[in-house]
């Protein structure tokens, strides 16, 4: 419609074509040529006007203030390059930070899978009655065979599970992203190859050898690309597979946040669990279903087709060896199915409080960085009151004055929004750096899409209308012939623009003192957490994780692998000490059970709950962990002697009340819930931290290694080392390469693994402490730009007063009390703010209320200093102004 | 033909030159001098039709898409530009006219038989 205008040239053709006929018409009644020219104008009437009447009905006059606006606009930019740059440094910063935070929660939270009609997926889950909640969402392989195989609601119905392969054949470990999928994983996402042919049922058949899908960034990174990857023999954690195809290059997994680089059916797992294979494991939870339904299937009978299907599924897979209550529980579990368009992420729940949190921070930076502007339109604002007044003493409407000046806001903010896309990109890799960790490297699809762009364009539309419709609005509200004499008088007949900034200003004092008072909790509550005592010393400690199944060792051949290992890599320079445990510290496995003492009164549930670890003997000395009390392990704690354990403090309060643990004992229930063989503690060790740093210590009784009932194939080694522990890594490797060349290493130092702990702390305090010190930077930018604008504008009233004796003094006092009373407002403002606000913050603070008394008055202090030096330099001005230029000059 | 004076002339109420215009292309296709004509004519000269006003009524017509125009030539051979009702404006014409006619009653009504006009 719009572009389909008829053009004025169109129109003054049809109206000459008009006096011609007319004309024309005029002369076949008698008329003279001239006369009738006459007579027909005549009778047409204005034709200019009719012209005019035109262009003003279209949308060419529309179209053409347009034009006008943005070549004025762009000139007025143009002349003033310092205040061009500084709003659009400001809005990048608002803008790119917004976007970038918004980008992070598209990826993770919103963004849909990329594959066909992703809204048609669904999970299932099993919802246990009695619980709250959507269900859980784990299968064991043997009820995923029966939902397969029974299933009649689905089209496609499919399972896959998460893990790391080791590329590499022995020695240091190169893990490549895995993921076990069923057979109909890719036919029902509907998924094309790249190249070769993507897994099939065919696949997916127990018994199955090998075949192997690369994902398309694997397949170029490591292969160029090249079709002879196809064929080619891979080895993960040992076993063959065979690649026979690529997945297409927008398919990353069905984990958002993570990658995968090669998928394989889930029936090769039988090569590589030994004889408990997970495939008949019935307490073995390591896959997700998700389905396509059949057409025309609602959401109602999808629920009802999988509640009439769930008592089979359960009793078809029940856990023959479970608790009798528990069985009896386990088959009144029902499938339930739920919205998977998403796909799935452990991300979600960890960074969701977080993301938010760090949108609201993000969205007050850009109020701050909005009114900084809309302070500095006002000043030009005020520049430009004689222009505007010409404009409008010449007929310029009011309304074509306001979107003259909005557009120069939204060519400013338009500008904004572009450099502020580059750093969002810029920023947003850089999160994603931060969240990541060695163990647990984040992967994002960050590409820009609609839904970005569209919030970009929003909040840039957004932001012109909040930092230009005031001053435009007040721009246009002046006196004419005051504003045209040009007195500068007439600034102060109107003080209340004066007013206007001062709120401005104390509005953004009162928000950055609540970014402060946030940035200042995050960072107390990581500097807490980061100087924690963990129990045990984090520093100069090597974590080697080794897997002896993977190199094929014998179960009966372990242990002494193991103590083989152990001594060869204590004899090595630098290495004061070295320890061996089932589970390393801070690993964020655990392994607990309930525990029965016969001195303390029965505890049940979670109360008699105890953390259990196999360590040798070198693990206390090794992790600086102090013996308070009895013996460490010693050689005669062998399979064959009395079952031993070493607790810690926690374990001996709760278990032990009063007494004196050396010498009690206690017994774990086994599987079935009875009591096992009794275990004597030998000794008392001080309490640390056991899974994560977050938690509270749990009580915890250490096993000696060499008593380890079963098998025992993925020990970790630490190393208390003399020298930085990463230049260990190859003389490690050496000497477990002379015992086994087959065993795959990997490692860590434990200083790393407790920091890796605190990610997301870790991003918060970074985060909202480089946004605060943002905002308390705008917001002083303002203060400082605010006042100076004052001073200059009261320059002659301070000459007066200085001329009629005034000291410098008390022309310092009268500026700085504005400063004072802005900052005031502020800060009583901001303290309200916090105290209502950062109260959703309790759940991601740590060891520390969110009204923390410190940080409070902290954050109130730098404010205040920070305002009262941005303050003083233009108070300072006003003192110098000389008395005879100024009065001179009037 | 433009020999009656001015002044005794009707002034054409607001809105009513849509209707005649629509009006005058139920007969068929016809450029602005045309229906411009054809209104003078059908009214018997009693309607003062500013030509020039008749342009932007065209074009306000033709943006509703009452009326659809093209480029063509007329019967003594020169370009113009002809219109042609649209079935949105043969529509518009029958409600305007079904409007007109009860508007006019009802005024009529209320000025009472012709007689009492002095």
């Amino acid at each position: 419609m719009f572009w389909r205008k008829r053009k004025p040239s169109d129109f003054r053709a049809e109206i000459e074509a008009h006096l011609e006929l007319e004309t024309e018409q005029l002369k076949e009644q008698g008329l003279s040529e001239e006369e009738a020219r006459v007579a027909a104008r005549h009778a047409f009437g204005n034709v200019t006007r009719a012209q005019e009447r035109f262009y003003e009905s279209g949308r060419w006059l529309w179209w053409d203030h347009l034009v006008q606006d943005l070549h004025f606009g762009l000139r007025m930019l143009r002349k003033n390059p310092g205040f061009t740059a500084v709003a659009i440094l400001t809005l990048a910063i608002g803008i790119g930070a917004n976007t970038a935070i918004f980008s992070l929660i598209d990826a993770v939270m919103l963004r849909m899978l990329p594959v066909p009609r992703p809204d048609e997926l669904r999970l299932v889950r099993i919802f246990q009655p009695g619980d709250t909640g959507e269900g859980n969402p784990t299968f064991t392989n043997p009820i995923w065979e029966q939902v397969r195989d029974r299933q009649g609601v689905f089209s496609g119905v499919f399972a896959w599970s998460g893990d790391r392969f080791d590329l590499a054949q022995g020695g240091a470990v190169h893990y490549a992203n895995g993921l076990w999928v069923s057979g109909d994983f890719f036919k029902t996402l509907e998924l094309r190859p790249a190249a070769g042919r993507l897994l099939t049922a065919a696949d997916d058949q127990r018994g199955c050898s090998g075949a192997a899908v690369l994902s398309y960034g694997f397949w170029q990174e490591h292969y160029g690309g090249a079709a002879s990857a196809l064929g080619i023999t891979l080895s993960l954690d040992t076993h063959s597979f065979e690649v026979v195809g690529v997945a297409p290059p927008s398919f990353y997994g069905m984990d958002v946040g993570s990658k995968f680089d090669v998928a394989i059916p889930i029936c090769a797992a039988a090569q590589f669990d030994g004889k408990e294979s997970r495939l008949d494991h019935r307490s073995w939870w390591w896959l997700t279903v998700a389905g396509r339904p059949k057409p025309g299937v609602s959401m109602n009978q999808l629920a009802a087709g999988l509640r009439v299907l769930s008592p089979q599924v359960f009793t078809a897979s029940q856990p023959t060896n479970w608790p009798p209550d528990m069985q009896k529980k386990f088959l009144r579990w029902v499938l339930v199915a739920t919205p998977a368009a998403t796909g799935m992420s452990s991300l979600r729940r960890q960074f969701d409080r977080p993301l938010q949190m760090l949108m609201a921070v993000v969205g007050l930076v850009l109020l701050i960085a909005c009114a900084n502007i809309a302070s500095l339109m006002l000043a030009r604002a005020a520049a430009r009151r004689k222009d505007l007044a010409v404009r409008q003493a010449l007929g310029a409407g009011r309304f074509r004055l306001i979107r003259q000046l909005l557009t120069e806001c939204v060519l400013l903010s338009s500008a904004g929004a572009l450099v502020g896309i580059l750093f969002a990109r810029w920023g947003t890799a850089l999160l994603v750096r931060v969240i990541s960790t060695a163990r647990n490297e984040v992967f994002l699809d960050l590409s820009l899409d609609r839904r970005v762009l569209g919030f970009t364009v929003a909040i840039a539309v957004f932001t012109s209308v909040l930092f230009g419709l005031l001053p435009a609005l007040r721009a246009i509200r002046v006196s004419l012939t005051l504003a045209m004499k040009g007195s500068q008088a007439t600034e102060s007949v109107r003080p209340r623009r004066f007013r206007s900034r001062h709120w401005i200003v104390a509005s953004q004092m009162a928000l950055s003192l609540v970014l402060l008072v946030a940035a200042g909790l995050f960072l107390r509550s990581f500097a807490k957490l980061a100087t924690l005592d963990m129990g045990f010393d984090r520093n100069n400690v090597l974590l080697v994780g080794t897997n002896l199944q993977v190199a094929r060792i014998p179960p009966d051949q372990q242990l002494a692998t193991y103590e083989m290992i152990e001594s060869r890599l204590g004899a090595l320079p630098g290495v004061l000490s070295v320890g061996r445990s089932k589970l390393a510290p801070i690993s964020g496995y655990f392994w607990n059970n309930t525990i029965h003492t016969d001195w303390s009164k029965a505890l049940s549930g979670d109360d008699a709950l105890a953390f259990f670890n196999y360590v040798s003997s070198g693990y206390f000395q090794t992790l600086h962990m102090t013996l308070l009390a009895g013996r460490n392990f010693a050689r005669g704690d062998t399979k064959a002697g009395p079952r031993v354990a070493v607790v810690n403090e926690t374990l001996a309060r709760r278990f032990f009340p009063n007494l004196n643990p050396i010498g009690r004992t206690f017994r774990i229930d086994d599987i079935g819930g009875q009591p096992g063989p009794p275990i004597e503690v030998v000794g008392l060790v001080k309490d640390s931290k056991y899974a994560s740093v977050r938690e509270d210590i749990p009580p915890t009784a250490f096993f000696p290694a060499t008593q380890i009932s079963k098998h025992t194939e993925e020990d970790s080694f630490e190393l208390r080392t003399g020298i930085r522990p990463s230049a260990l890594v190859s003389a490690v490797q050496a000497a477990v390469g002379d015992v086994n060349k087959q065993i795959p290493l990997e490692f860590h130092t434990l200083a790393e693994q407790v920091n890796d702990s605190m990610v997301q702390e870790r991003m918060l305090a970074l985060l909202s402490g480089f946004f605060g010190a943002l905002a308390l930077l705008l917001a002083m930018i303002g203060l400082y730009g605010t006042l100076s604008y004052l001073v200059a504008q009261r320059q002659t009233e301070f000459g007066i007063r200085m001329a009629l004796g005034a000291e410098p003094g008390s022309i310092l006092r009268l500026v700085m009390r504005s400063v004072l009373s802005v900052l005031a407002i502020g800060v009583v403002a901001g303290i309200a703010i916090s105290l209502a606000a950062t109260r959703v913050l309790q759940q991601l603070l740590f060891g520390l209320g969110p009204r923390d008394a410190v940080t409070m008055v902290a954050a109130v202090a730098v404010l205040s200093v920070v305002a009262l030096i941005a303050g003083y330099l233009p108070a300072r001005r006003a003192t110098k102004v000389d008395p005879m230029v100024t009065l001179r000059n009037e | 033909m433009s020999t009656q004076k001015e002044k005794d002339r009707l002034e054409l109420l607001q809105g009513t030159l849509d209707l005649l215009i629509l009006r005058t292309l139920i007969f068929g296709p016809q450029h602005g001098q045309g229906i411009g004509r054809a209104i003078q004519q059908t009214t018997e000269d009693e309607l003062l039709v500013e030509h020039g006003a008749l342009y932007p009524a065209l074009q306000r017509l033709e943006e509703r898409g009452w009326i659809a125009a093209e480029w063509g030539t007329s019967t003594n051979n020169r370009k113009a530009r002809f219109y042609t009702l649209t079935r949105l404006g043969r529509k518009q014409l029958v409600r305007e006219t079904t409007k007109w006619r009860r508007l006019a009653a009802a005024i009529g009504r209320v000025l009472g038989p012709e007689a009492g006009e002095g």
